[in-house]
């Protein structure tokens, strides 16, 4: 066979689309920014508990009063575990992305159920929409509209728009025949057919569409992320990528109440507008009958002016809140308000080094803004021009393929700590393993792998390409692929349970702090010198902020700050990293004035 | 007929339809028209669902298009209201060529002109009975009040006064269909079109539905095509049957045509099921008086119209062959017993001579 360079073309055609069509999804990006902006800025405006009671009064008009009450309940938790805004942002972007799914997916299942060719065609699109893994686009989608929320909204869209489509087609196909042509021949037009007998009669079916991409959006929130799209995907992602079982439940949770909320409103606003299904509420009751509390539903007209009191008291409230964050000034205040974005990926330094230049740059007069992204998200992102800068690249080595794709739209500001060093680590009780030269002939003992981390790390690359091969392991040893969270939780398991493990890792390393472990020796030297941590930026982000680009260009850590800053954020808890560093540097006095220097 | 309802009252003729399914239809139409028979154009993959399909339907007339499923009358009904369009051919209706209008025109002619009765009623489950029987008015753009009003006359037509405000689920079948029935009626429409629709009910609820029907026939005089599959049903309503095989139109006539001269060995089985007795008159056994005074007695007599089964009746109880007589009394002619016995055996030859006879006598 021959080799069908079909990635190639892809590759090509991304390229060409960016240089060509840039206008369009530049377009694109305002337009989705502006619904998301504008819908959160309604939904984060209220105070928690009162938009809570709007969402209950919704729901007691809809589904009942016990309805009202769990939603009210639901809502205060996720209020009480302080996921308040990260659901508010979540919401915003499942209806955003709800909202131009249906704009889109209802015509085109009109139009498909009226047209058999259209159908035809749509069939296999709608598949290949459905079925390629997010993850595939998701990149192209940072290529496109940028990171942030917009390629998380894309991506659900075209996830969560197959249903929509098919589920509106096949709601209008299936109304009776006969049904229409009787339309027909009491002399109905094709537009009336349409709208007085085929979209009533398919409404319960349409509304199982939009009820199924409403809950597929929320399905996608986790990949949007990855994207940096923030909300609850992002506090699992963040989850995730430090084994915080316990964040990661809060934000599950979270996700939980409000897709039950969703689904369960979606399911009875169907009812609601369908006239079919009035009748059907009517009659259950009418069976039921008496006015009991119970089942006692407020009147359309009463929920509204509910909804409408609540969130007056909301907007109200809202006015006398007043932000009281300290502020820089005089000859301090170098950045003048002017805005900084940062990346991270979701590792101990990485997340240290941010935070503190978060809190360094603010206290210089600067807005920073600081989101975590999936590695490639990050680097596409940055390349892009919409992150400024981030300060976790492991280089020459770890992090090469990513800086052999960039470096021509990145700027390497240098290394602010080194050497790291890559290993394979035991826990210590496994005792007669302390070099790669052990290894061999113990495979029995290790189930014959070595459970390893992302396929795409530059590490896993090092392990399979050099480290089995120069130590004889090939053949005994197998590499498992899988993710550095499910390396961490083998790890965890293993080491409970006294089994032995052999995993690899690389240090700075907060397992090395959590657990007992052995860097295995490698005296071949084939894992090479370790990598510094670099801090990378984008093109001409040097030369726009001058003094930021001086300042990162001399910013040294020594092991001693790095660890005792990472330990101070372990300690303060999650959520709360900027706290940590404030709290470090008052422990570190003269630090910020070294790395951050003002000429007075 | 008067001669004041052919002004009013409409007349629908079919000249020549032809209605193929498939490729190349106007090709199949001229192997047709040629001579070619349904199963030659099937291996070609197309379907010939109407052959040369011709008929006048008179004013005020209910025209019966019976055939068995596939031969082709749902099609031929479909295409008398251009629901579905003729390959060939040209339907006529109030002088005017219903294949020659746009797709507008077309849809004023049926909001206004022709409607339709349902085999399974088709009624809309999401609108009232009221609603659904004035549907054909909101199509029209009937402001509400007088829609509503002309939609409970319609309905009170059909027996269904004071239903108005319950759906069609809540109704039975038969209910359901004289929802479907005033529907049609509330239009105005001058031509009903009426798709087996009493097939889907009781034999005892279908019948009531047929008395209905011929009913308020007499009193609205609308032109009617029924279409069955239910030969019974369509002598007792149809003032014309037509009927149908393989797509053609095997025979034309009045319900006592087709039951005394048969086109074909077909139409013949057909007949075997009919209750002769019902269908056929004492015009059509009657033969010429055996004497001239033969209506001059006292004895019970029939009238041309009366069904044989009724004319057997009053035979039991007069001594002598049974005198037809007009409306005016003057007579027609006269039913000998024996010649109701042969008709009702379905047999044409008469009494033979018997071998007994003479010893009989004798005796």
């Amino acid at each position: 066979m021959p080799r069908l360079h079909l990635g190639d073309w892809v590759d090509s055609a991304v390229d060409f689309l960016q240089r060509h069509l840039s206008w369009l999804f530049d377009a694109i990006t305002q337009v989705v920014n502006g619904m998301y902006d504008g819908i959160n800025a309604v939904l984060d405006a209220p105070q928690p508990l009162l938009f809570a009671g709007i969402l209950a009064v919704v729901a007691w008009w809809l589904r009942g009063l016990s309805a009202g009450v769990l939603t009210f309940a639901g809502f205060a938790l996720i209020d009480s575990i302080q996921l308040w805004d990260d659901t508010m942002s979540t919401l915003s972007l499942v209806l955003v992305a709800a909202i131009v799914t249906l704009v889109v997916a209802i015509p085109l299942g009109i139009w498909a159920a009226r047209s058999k060719t259209v159908s035809a065609v749509l069939r296999p699109v709608l598949d290949f929409m459905q079925t390629m893994p997010a993850m595939v686009y998701l990149i192209p989608g940072i290529i496109f509209f940028g990171v942030g929320v917009v390629p998380g909204i894309i991506a659900t869209i075209v996830f969560s728009l197959p249903p929509g489509v098919r589920m509106t087609e096949l709601g209008i196909r299936q109304v009776d025949g006969e049904l229409v042509e009787a339309a027909e021949a009491f002399g109905t037009t094709p537009r009336n057919t349409l709208v007085r007998v085929q979209l009533p009669l398919a409404l319960p079916t349409i509304m199982a569409g939009i009820n199924q991409v409403i809950m597929l959006s929320l399905s996608m929130v986790v990949i949007a992320g990855m994207a940096g799209g923030g909300g609850l995907g992002g506090a699992v992602y963040r989850a995730i990528g430090n084994v915080d079982i316990g964040l990661g439940f809060e934000a599950g949770i979270s996700i939980v109440v409000l897709a039950m909320y969703l689904d369960r409103m979606t399911g009875a606003l169907s009812r609601q507008v369908s006239p079919l299904g009035r009748r059907a509420l009517a009659k259950a009751k009418a069976a039921t009958g008496g006015l009991r509390i119970w089942n006692y539903r407020p009147q359309p007209a009463v929920a509204v002016v509910g909804v409408v009191v609540l969130a007056l008291v909301a907007g109200g409230m809202n006015m006398f809140g007043s932000s009281n964050e300290a502020t820089a000034s005089g000859a301090k205040d170098v950045g003048k308000g002017k805005k900084i974005s940062l990346g991270y990926i979701p590792w101990d330094e990485g997340v240290a080094s941010t935070f503190l230049w978060k809190e360094l740059l603010e206290r210089r007069g600067f807005t920073v803004d600081a989101r975590q992204y999936e590695a490639g998200a990050l680097y596409t992102g940055m390349a892009g021009g919409q992150i400024d800068f981030e300060t976790d690249s492991w280089l020459p080595t770890t992090h090469a393929q990513y800086w052999a794709k960039y470096k021509d739209k990145l700027e390497d500001m240098g290394s602010w700590y080194g050497p790291t060093s890559l290993e394979l680590s035991v826990p210590s009780y496994v005792k007669d393993v302390n070099s790669l030269d052990d290894l061999k002939g113990k495979g029995a003992e290790f189930q014959n792998r070595i459970v390893g981390i992302e396929p795409s790390a530059g590490e896993t690359g090092i392990l399979k390409d050099k480290i089995l091969k120069e130590y004889g392991l090939d053949g005994e040893y197998k590499v498992v692929d899988g993710s550095t969270p499910g390396m961490l939780a083998e790890l965890k398991r293993a080491y409970a349970k006294k089994e032995p493990i052999v995993v690899p890792l690389w240090s700075p390393h907060w397992a090395y702090n959590t657990y007992d472990l052995k860097k295995l020796k490698d005296p071949k030297g084939v894992w090479g010198k370790g990598d510094g941590v670099h801090t990378l930026a984008r093109k001409g982000f040097a030369s726009d902020n001058a003094e930021v680009g001086t300042w990162l260009k001399n910013f040294k850590m020594d092991e001693k700050q790095l660890t005792s800053l990472e330990a101070k954020i372990q300690s303060t808890g999650k959520g709360k990293e900027q706290d940590a560093v404030r709290a470090w540097l008052k422990e570190n006095p003269g630090l910020a004035d070294k790395w951050t220097p003002v000429s007075s | 007929m008067s001669s004041t309802r052919e002004v009013y009252v409409s007349r629908l003729q079919a000249e020549q339809l032809y209605k193929v399914f498939g490729r190349r239809p106007d090709e199949a139409v001229r192997k047709l028209e040629g001579g070619a028979d349904r199963d030659e154009l099937r291996a070609d993959g197309t379907t010939a669902a109407v052959i040369d399909a011709s008929f006048t339907v008179d004013p005020g007339q209910i025209f019966v298009v019976m055939g068995l499923s596939g031969s082709g009358k749902s099609t031929l009904l479909r295409m008398l209201n251009g629901l579905l369009e003729p390959t060939a051919g040209r339907v006529l209706f109030d002088g005017q060529d219903l294949t020659s209008l746009s797709a507008r025109e077309m849809r004023t002619v049926r909001s206004s002109k022709i409607s339709m009765v349902f085999q399974h009623f088709a009624l809309f489950p999401h609108r009232s009975v009221l609603e659904n029987a004035a549907y054909g008015l909101e199509v029209q753009g009937v402001p509400r009040a007088e829609r509503e009003k002309r939609a409970a006359e319609a309905l009170e037509l059909t027996g269904l006064a004071g239903w108005g405000d319950s759906w069609p689920d809540e109704l039975s079948g038969g209910m359901q269909q004289r929802v479907g029935l005033a529907r049609a009626l509330a239009t105005d429409a001058d031509l009903l079109l009426m798709d087996e629709s009493f097939s889907a009910l009781d034999p005892l609820i279908r019948r009531d539905m047929q008395d209905q029907l011929l009913e308020l026939q007499k009193r609205l005089k609308k032109t009617i095509v029924f279409i069955t599959h239910d030969l019974n049903e369509a002598m007792r309503l149809g003032d014309k049957i037509a009927v149908m095989r393989d797509g053609r139109i095997v025979q034309l006539g009045t319900a006592e045509d087709i039951l005394l001269t048969p086109a074909n060995d077909y139409v013949a089985s057909f007949i075997q099921d009919v209750d002769r007795s019902r269908v056929l008159t004492a015009l059509s056994v009657m033969t010429t008086p055996h004497r001239p005074d033969a209506g001059d007695c006292d004895c019970e007599s029939v009238l041309a119209d009366t069904p044989v089964a009724d004319v057997c009746t009053v035979a039991a109880r007069v001594p002598h062959p049974v005198a037809v007589k007009d409306a005016d009394g003057s007579l027609l002619g006269v039913v000998p017993q024996e010649r109701l016995i042969a008709f009702l055996g379905d047999d044409k030859q008469g009494p033979a001579v018997c071998s007994m006879e003479e010893v009989a006598t004798h005796a």
